[in-house]
């Protein structure tokens, strides 16, 4: 399921998002990171990806200003939130932004990988719904 | 995005529409799959919730502590998944007339964030204010102690040590300065795990941060302006004693007891950072552990200061106004050292002690002078200094009768004026003259009456390890002894256990949680230790000497407090007297706005969803709003399957070999293929929820209605008659069958019999986190004990297999969840068992023999199940 799913993972804590890219990879998923929103946003202009995984708290451009730019630029692409305990309210404003699910750090890399499931297959499904009725 | 929801609101056009004759089969086919992922995600959230509203709901008891932080970070996250589970259902549904839910969400978040913003926001007042300007009105500006000490030099002919207070508003200015604040708030609200290590570095990180801050330079003018006045009164030898005087300190009886740090004989020159240290002592072990266990939040604490000029006391102590365990007896209590009385207050060593009676003339009852080897002194630069005592002079009286006798009076003067027992803290100056240095109200924990002889009559199996000494904290409890000599010993002291100690010094405090007792060799009533133990209801003797050469770790002992004695073994019947566990928080701000915001997130208003007002509108709290979209969601994927012209996804009626007719709605990929026909065949399904609890069903065939009494016939025939809700043709929706609504890994049971409803809702995967099993019982059509009474029967049954059951009336509600795959399995076998076998047992409920024979019968077949389970795993 988690076949051919390209997953951009986002956040400053480099050594953490490397561990988490490299557990997904294992779990099946295609992973790129990025350590900084623009450099988020520069990928996902070039780049086709299926989900995101964005951290909330960042120095400079913060989760949410880079949820909202890649939603922008590709409003399919569906975003999942990490969290800190000390920004839990920005879980209901990314959400509120379109976020498709946020996870409250230390992230259980398996549920991670369910969200992640989820979201894409949410994707699939909404954009082939979209071909359907476009036809 | 736009373009994907006006697809969406295409594709699911409102009910009433016929398909657009385009759409292809494909395309329903995928619009299936995306509305039975987002019920999914409902479902998902509201589990959460629910989870979540759980703990809030054991937070409200009010028995363990929990912080601010608690309170916000549930809310936060409530709300999130509130949130998620409208946008879910709007988006499954979009002809279904949810968007009002929005509106009411966003009403509730308002006043949930009301309530969570509880900072002060104004910063307005004085910085620095005389002891002389101050009264008992400005504890908001001067905090408890000072406005007390101001008031009581103002009103009464006392006499204490003249000085300054550093104020509430100075206290905000400082905080607010370079936002130290908000970094500290910050770093508090990153700290949400229980390791003690990452916990210490948080706190000495904050202090350090304090301690490293500049002053507004606004303050440190003031500062220096009010040293120069008090200069020019006092010469200019002049140090002070700077000292905590928090805002709400020695309130809602909390004593704060020894929290903050004192800073005594300080230089003027070194004024601020002496203010900056005492500030920072709101982040130590002690403070941050009892604001904790009472319920106080960071932002309750406002650190005035005071500044008072140091009294080099010749000597000093402590006055008790009563005997705080023992009201009734009408003394006052004196504890007195030689030098500054802080030896009292520590718990370092032994005081003397006088017994004076409260009755005019002022009579002492009974003296103790204890060897005294050890005072603090001042020192002349600045700072205090512990000194040996000589031999002659440690053994000496440190208080002369007359003295004591004049405390007295001074004391009770001082408890008339307040109007409460007072625990005063004085000293003694050079010149002779008696110098209040603070006064707080003393807490009283009065004993029932006790009968020591049989006390030690009841304990006579059990040798008495230690005698003597003196309660500090009333009750009993035993434990494992557990001996505190280095610092390093208090991380590995093990809940439960005997605290033994050498001295009574404030710093176990924060140990005092998970104590069963504590035994001191040296320390008084009047030490801080004492006043936390009393307040935490952890019974504590001190004054015990050789204490720690006689225990032995890990030996059990009961530690007798009013007894004064500490037995080997546990003495069970001495805990006879032991008081109930006292609820802390009840009453604590933290508890406070925690009850506040719970009443706009827990209560369920929206019972039935039959009852007219069963709509967005209606819904007044976030229980109401889950509540309401989960039947909802339900409700949708139900109709959906139902009414849209999509034969394969109508729902089909099982062919199988039992009398009830059940239907079957597959929701995504319940089926093993798709069904051109009206029927579906048992092989043809897999769920495996379903499938579990099919097994469960049809595990021994149902054998008819078990015979009923007279009575539990006539009680059927009268409830009918009464319950109109119970007749035929007024059943409501789709509960005239039984209908099974199902995926792979999921599935839902709407059950009917007659007069009994039961539903089972069933998530099982391997994503364990996300498996559970929820089951709903109500109803039946005799009387109400009857019917009680097999709601408490499967209760019970469900208890015993680790089911959270929860019954209200006649309704029972069980959850059992984040268990793999098999045992989900197992318990679903079970639930199906018994939605089967119990259909109408309320009817023989008649009595309690009864109900024991129909529980032993339900255990036995369960047993049975389990071990036929067994069997046939390989």
């Amino acid at each position: 399921m988690t076949h051919e799913l390209n997953i951009l993972l986002v956040d400053d804590e480099a050594e953490f998002i490397q561990r988490l890219a490299e557990r997904l990879s294992l779990r099946g998923f295609k992973t790129q990171v990025a350590y900084e929103g623009p450099g988020a946003i520069e990928l996902v202009r070039r780049g086709a990806f299926h989900a995101v995984v964005l951290d909330v708290m960042m120095p400079g451009m913060d989760g949410l200003q880079t949820l909202n730019a890649v939603k922008k630029i590709d409003s399919d692409v569906e975003v999942i939130l990490l969290t800190g305990h000390t920004s839990l309210e920005a879980a209901l404003e990314g959400i509120q932004a379109g976020a498709f699910d946020y996870l409250v750090k230390p992230v259980d890399v398996d549920e991670l990988a369910f969200r992640l499931q989820d979201a894409c297959e949410k994707r699939r499904l909404q954009i082939k719904q979209a071909t359907n009725s476009d036809r | 995005m736009l373009r994907l929801l006006r697809n969406m609101l295409a594709g699911f056009r409102a009910r009433s529409e016929p398909p657009r004759a385009l759409e292809t089969d494909e395309a329903l086919q995928t619009g299936f799959k995306l509305r039975y992922l987002l019920f999914k995600r409902i479902l998902n959230a509201n589990d959460k919730v629910l989870n979540m509203m759980a703990e809030m709901e054991t937070a409200l008891q009010g028995s363990r502590p929990f912080g601010m932080s608690f309170t916000r970070s549930r809310c936060a996250l409530i709300s999130a998944n509130v949130f998620q589970i409208i946008q879910h259902l709007n988006s499954l549904a979009p002809g279904g007339n949810y968007k009002g839910l929005y509106a009411r969400f966003d009403d509730i978040q308002q006043q949930l964030g009301r309530m969570l913003d509880t900072r002060p926001k104004t910063s307005e007042g004085q910085l620095v204010l005389r002891l002389d300007q101050i009264d008992k009105t400005q504890v908001d500006a001067a905090g408890g102690k000072m406005a007390t000490l101001g008031e009581i030099s103002r009103k009464l002919r006392l006499s204490t040590p003249p000085g300054f207070v550093i104020t509430a508003a100075a206290y905000r200015l400082f905080m607010a300065h370079n936002r130290l604040q908000e970094e500290i708030e910050r770093r508090l609200q990153a700290y949400d795990t229980g390791d003690p290590d990452q916990a210490q570095q948080l706190r000495s990180g904050i202090q350090q941060l304090v301690i490293r801050s500049p002053l507004p330079d606004a303050l440190a003018v003031e500062l220096g302006r009010a040293v120069e006045m008090l200069q020019a009164s006092n010469g200019n030898r002049l140090h002070l004693a700077v000292r905590s005087s928090a805002v709400n300190e020695d309130t809602r009886e909390a004593s704060f007891a020894g929290q903050y740090r004192s800073l005594l004989n300080v230089s003027p020159k070194h004024l601020q950072q002496a203010y900056k240290e005492v500030v920072a002592s709101k982040y130590t072990e002690t403070a941050m552990s009892y604001r904790f266990h009472r319920g106080l939040r960071d932002e309750d604490v406002v650190m005035c200061v005071g500044c008072l000029k140091m009294v080099d006391a010749v000597c000093g102590g402590v006055v008790y106004t009563r005997n705080p365990l023992n009201p009734a007896e009408d003394t006052l209590l004196i504890h007195s050292v030689w030098g500054l009385p802080r030896l009292v207050v520590d718990g370092r060593s032994g005081a003397d002690r006088f017994v004076v009676s409260r009755k005019e003339p002022l009579v002492i009852l009974s003296r103790e002078i204890v060897q005294k080897p050890l005072k603090y002194r001042c020192l002349e630069e600045e700072g205090i200094c512990r000194y040996a005592v000589e031999d002659r002079e440690s053994l000496q009286a440190s208080l002369s009768d007359a003295q004591a006798l004049d405390l007295g009076r001074l004391a009770l003067e001082l408890e008339t004026y307040s109007g409460e027992p007072q625990d005063i803290e004085w000293a003694i100056d050079g010149e002779g003259r008696v110098q209040i240095l603070q006064c707080r109200c003393l807490q009283m924990f009065p004993q029932p009456g006790r009968d020591p002889e049989a006390a030690e009559a009841g304990a006579s199996d059990h040798p008495v390890l230690l005698q003597g000494g003196v309660a500090a904290s009333p009750g009993a409890a035993a434990g494992a002894v557990h001996l505190l000599k280095k610092e390093v010993d208090k991380l590995r002291f093990k809940a439960g256990g005997v605290m033994v100690i050498r001295q009574a010094l404030p710093g176990y405090a924060p140990l005092l949680d998970r104590a069963a007792a504590v035994i001191a060799e040296h320390g008084s009533l009047s030490s801080h230790l004492a006043n936390v133990a009393r307040e935490y209801g952890v019974p504590a003797l001190f004054g015990v000497s050789g204490a720690l050469a006689k225990l032995t770790p890990g030996q059990v002992v009961t530690v007798d407090a009013m007894g004064r004695r500490v037995y080997e073994g546990a003495v069970a019947h001495l805990f006879r007297s032991v008081r109930p566990p006292i609820r802390l928080m009840a009453g604590t701000p933290v508890h406070e706005t925690l009850k506040s915001v719970s009443a706009h997130i827990l209560p369920l208003n929206l019972r039935d969803p039959d009852a007219v007002d069963f709509r967005p509108g209606s819904c007044r709290t976030f229980h109401d709003i889950i509540r309401f979209c989960h039947e909802s969601a339900v409700r949708e994927m139900f109709q959906f399957g139902r009414e849209n012209e999509f034969p394969q996804r109508a729902s089909k009626q099982l062919l199988v070999d039992v009398p009830l007719k059940w239907w079957v709605l597959n929701l995504d990929d319940g089926f093993r293929e798709e069904v051109e026909g009206r029927h579906v065949k048992l092989d043809n399904i897999v769920s495996i929820p379903m499938q579990a609890l099919w097994d469960g069903i049809t595990m021994a065939p149902w054998q008819g209605p078990p015979p009923i009494d007279g009575k539990g016939f006539l009680s059927v025939m009268f409830e009918a008659t009464r319950n109109t809700a119970l007749l035929p043709g007024m059943q409501s929706r789709y509960t005239e069958r039984n209908y099974f609504m199902i995926a792979k890994n999921y599935c839902s049971l709407t059950t009917r019999f007659g007069f009994h409803f039961a539903s089972v809702e069933s998530c099982v995967s391997e994503r364990v986190p996300e498996n559970y099993i929820l089951f709903r019982f109500k109803g039946g059509a005799a009387d109400d004990l009857r019917r009680h009474r097999r709601v408490a029967l499967i209760g019970d049954v469900l208890g015993e297999h680790d089911f959270d059951v929860s019954v209200a009336d006649d309704v029972l509600r069980a959850r059992f969840e984040d268990y793999p795959m098999e045992v989900m399995q197992h318990r679903l076998k079970i639930l199906g068992y018994l939605i089967m076998h119990t259909r109408q047992l309320d009817m023989v409920m008649a009595n309690d023999a009864m109900v024991n024979h129909y529980r032993n019968k339900l255990k036995t077949a369960i047993a049975g199940l389990s071990r036929r389970e067994c069997q046939e795993r390989p």
